[in-house]
């Protein structure tokens, strides 16, 4: 049973051959009315995370085969579900999912260096051009829970010296989410915003969100106008400890489990680098859930499928959370922000969990400089709210 | 030498090759139609050079040793290679036979048709016709036991399976029977080269005359079985038999260096692979 969505909703309609099936019977105009309205809810729950490609005997890549799917049938005057469609209307009017104001986006930045949680202020892009450009993404900007991890990340940059700058309200959404849900204006948008990015000539791009990396390494690839280095902030920290830029001190005794983001694994082939941060952290101490790297199973937050299903996230999530307590891990350690929300409903959906979940951010401040650990960042910003 | 005379009765052979030749223009139609409606999709060009040897390499490794498989289920693997290698050999037997005969009628070649067509070739044949359909009843057996008994059921491969799984296992078994057939007025000595096939006899003794007409009747029932297969093929399961190591060969000329796909080091991904399965 390799499909996450069907471990928790027997229908065959949800697995890959159910939908290969049914995609084949639809294209035929061979679907009866009641199949087609199951083939479409399925085509929408599910969270394109990739699994089937992996286990495909003939190695289909199947998540490009359900967004093209859904893009197709977009195409056909079949739209999106009522959820999906209301978050893509946030995304094109506020550049953001959660139809936020575009001037707060760098609030965070603001409120963190005010309550002292950074060495120093974080320069905006157009006040000061930098090599290295820090993408926070739109759920760290604004969403309170993942604020915390954008904080960190910059006070990581600044612990190790880099030379960077974030693009404040400049910087745009990545749309991912578009292609994720088969809009049709995918291409447009992630062509006006590889041509924004890349007249800035940053030598690199560092994304802490999974879904940004994916949108702007994968999906942009053939958008950006000229080759553009773009690395997730787990790589970049890989990077920064091997070159001995950041040091490891402080002990912090756990047994951590890691959860590969799909988009981050079986999307990009990262799975090497957060592993090797994690080790680095004098004390941790990391053990593998069964299924991981490659087989890593879903938390459900990609692919559109949590605004569809709300209740198939929280069980998909819950059912990581059981694997990771049947190994005897205190924690899952994730370097997506979107998995650490996701997998934080995972928690209360079991409700007895004592399973702690933290961003790959939070172990290596605990061990550099525990000022900022997410519970001080979050009274900060408490105290900071208007 | 054991001196053997064929067992020799009446065969329809018009029919067989125009049946066993038109069977083949449909299928090789079918499956060009289909073709014509996988061409409906987008086309996009594969990014980054091609490295051809290491593609060809996963490609034999997917196809002839199905290593994945392998990788992720034992028991699936050896099923599946199985009834692969065990339908593969047996259908090179026909095969062979069809296209040197047909050779025959345009006097290409003396030698070696007659070897494979008369007696001289028929301890050969037989072993390796007994041993083929063995590994494929074996295979068939066992995935008859996995999918009805074992698996979850699944509604959108039950009809499939159970029409795929009944047609190669009346082509095998019909196969046998008359296997069984043919050897039963044969001595013991020459009967032991088929192992399987002499387990088919019909029991006490027959003379050839009194079998004739069976004879004639089963080996015209197992090739209109194995024409009827040949038909259904492009709209079935089987369908993968042929497909498969072409979108392995696509797919794998593209992502050949993705390492979690395509598993260079096994070792790695038994450390990695799931447990679930």
């Amino acid at each position: 049973m390799w499909c996450p969505v069907y471990a928790q909703d027997k229908r065959e309609e949800i697995t890959a051959r159910g939908k290969i099936d049914s995609l084949r019977r639809f294209a035929d105009g061979a679907l009866t009315e009641n199949r087609r309205k199951d083939f479409i809810d399925a085509l929408y729950e599910c969270s394109s995370c990739g699994q089937c490609h992996v286990v495909c005997p003939v190695r289909i890549n199947t998540h490009e085969l359900w967004e093209q799917a859904r893009l197709s049938l977009v195409n056909a005057g079949i739209p999106q579900p009522a959820g999906q469609i209301k978050q893509l209307a946030a995304i094109k009017e506020f550049d953001n999912p959660l139809g936020k104001p575009r001037n707060e986006r760098s609030r965070w930045a603001q409120v963190a260096w005010k309550a002292g949680l950074l060495k120093s202020p974080v320069p905006l892009w157009r006040e000061r051009p930098a090599p290295v450009i820090y993408f926070s993404g739109c759920m760290a900007s604004y969403e309170p829970t993942l604020q915390p991890i954008a904080v960190q990340s910059a006070r990581l940059l600044q612990e190790a010296g880099v030379d960077f700058a974030i693009l404040g309200e400049d910087e745009p959404c990545c749309m991912s989410k578009l292609r994720r849900m088969g809009d049709p204006t995918f291409p447009q948008e992630a062509q006006k915003r590889a041509d924004q990015l890349a007249r800035m000539g940053a030598d690199t791009i560092v994304v802490s969100c999974a879904g940004c990396y994916k949108g702007l390494r994968s999906d942009y690839a053939r958008f950006w106008p000229r080759p553009q280095k773009v690395v997730h902030f787990s790589q970049y920290l890989d990077q920064l400890i091997r070159e001995g830029r950041i040091h490891l001190k402080r002990k912090t005794p756990l047994v951590v489990t890691y959860h590969d983001p799909c988009h981050l694994g079986r999307h990009n082939q990262v799975y090497d680098q957060p592993r090797r941060v994690l080790q680095s952290v004098p004390g941790v101490k990391l053990v593998e859930m069964p299924r991981h790297r490659a087989f890593s199973s879903c938390c459900g937050m990609g692919g559109g499928l949590k605004t569809v299903s709300p209740e198939i996230q929280h069980k998909m999530a819950e059912a990581r959370v059981r694997e990771a307590e049947s190994i005897g891990a205190g924690a899952i350690v994730t370097p997506c922000q979107t998995c650490y929300l996701g997998l934080l409903n995972g928690v209360k959906a079991a409700g007895d969990s004592g399973m702690k979940i933290l961003h790959l951010n939070e172990l290596l401040v605990r061990s550099l400089c525990p000022d900022i650990a997410h519970e001080s960042v979050d009274s900060a910003f408490a105290r900071a709210a208007p | 030498m054991v001196q053997i005379e064929l067992v020799d009765f009446p065969k329809p052979w018009l029919l067989f090759d125009v049946m066993v030749g038109l069977s083949l223009v449909y299928m090789v139609i079918a499956f060009f139609r289909k073709w014509l409606g996988w061409g409906r999709g987008i086309v996009e060009a594969a990014a980054g050079p091609r490295d051809y040897k290491r593609s060809s390499m996963v490609w034999l490794n997917e196809v002839f040793f199905q290593r994945q498989l392998f990788a992720l289920s034992f028991p699936r693997w050896l099923i599946h290679i199985l009834i692969f290698y065990g339908f593969l050999g047996l259908a090179l037997l026909p095969a062979t036979a069809f296209i040197l005969r047909a050779t025959g009628y345009f006097a290409l070649s003396n030698t070696l048709p007659y070897y494979y067509l008369h007696p001289e070739g028929y301890i050969f044949v037989k072993i390796w016709g007994d041993s083929f359909g063995l590994l494929l009843l074996v295979g068939l057996a066992l995935a008859s036991i996995r999918r009805f008994l074992l698996a979850e059921a699944r509604q959108t491969s039950n009809q499939m399976d159970i029409m795929l799984l009944g047609l190669l296992l009346a082509v095998t078994l019909s196969g046998f029977v008359q296997e069984g057939l043919r050897l039963a007025p044969l001595p013991a000595e020459i009967v032991r080269y088929s192992y399987i096939g002499r387990l088919f006899s019909p029991p006490g003794t027959h003379t050839l005359e009194q079998l004739r007409p069976w004879l004639t009747a089963c080996w015209t029932f197992h090739f209109l079985l194995v024409v009827t297969l040949i038909v259904y093929l492009p709209h079935s399961k089987l369908m993968h038999s042929l497909l498969a190591p072409v979108i392995i060969g696509l797919n794998a000329a593209e992502e050949y260096k993705r390492e979690d796909l395509y598993w260079p080091d096994m070792k790695k991904y038994w450390e990695t692979r799931s447990p679930q399965d």
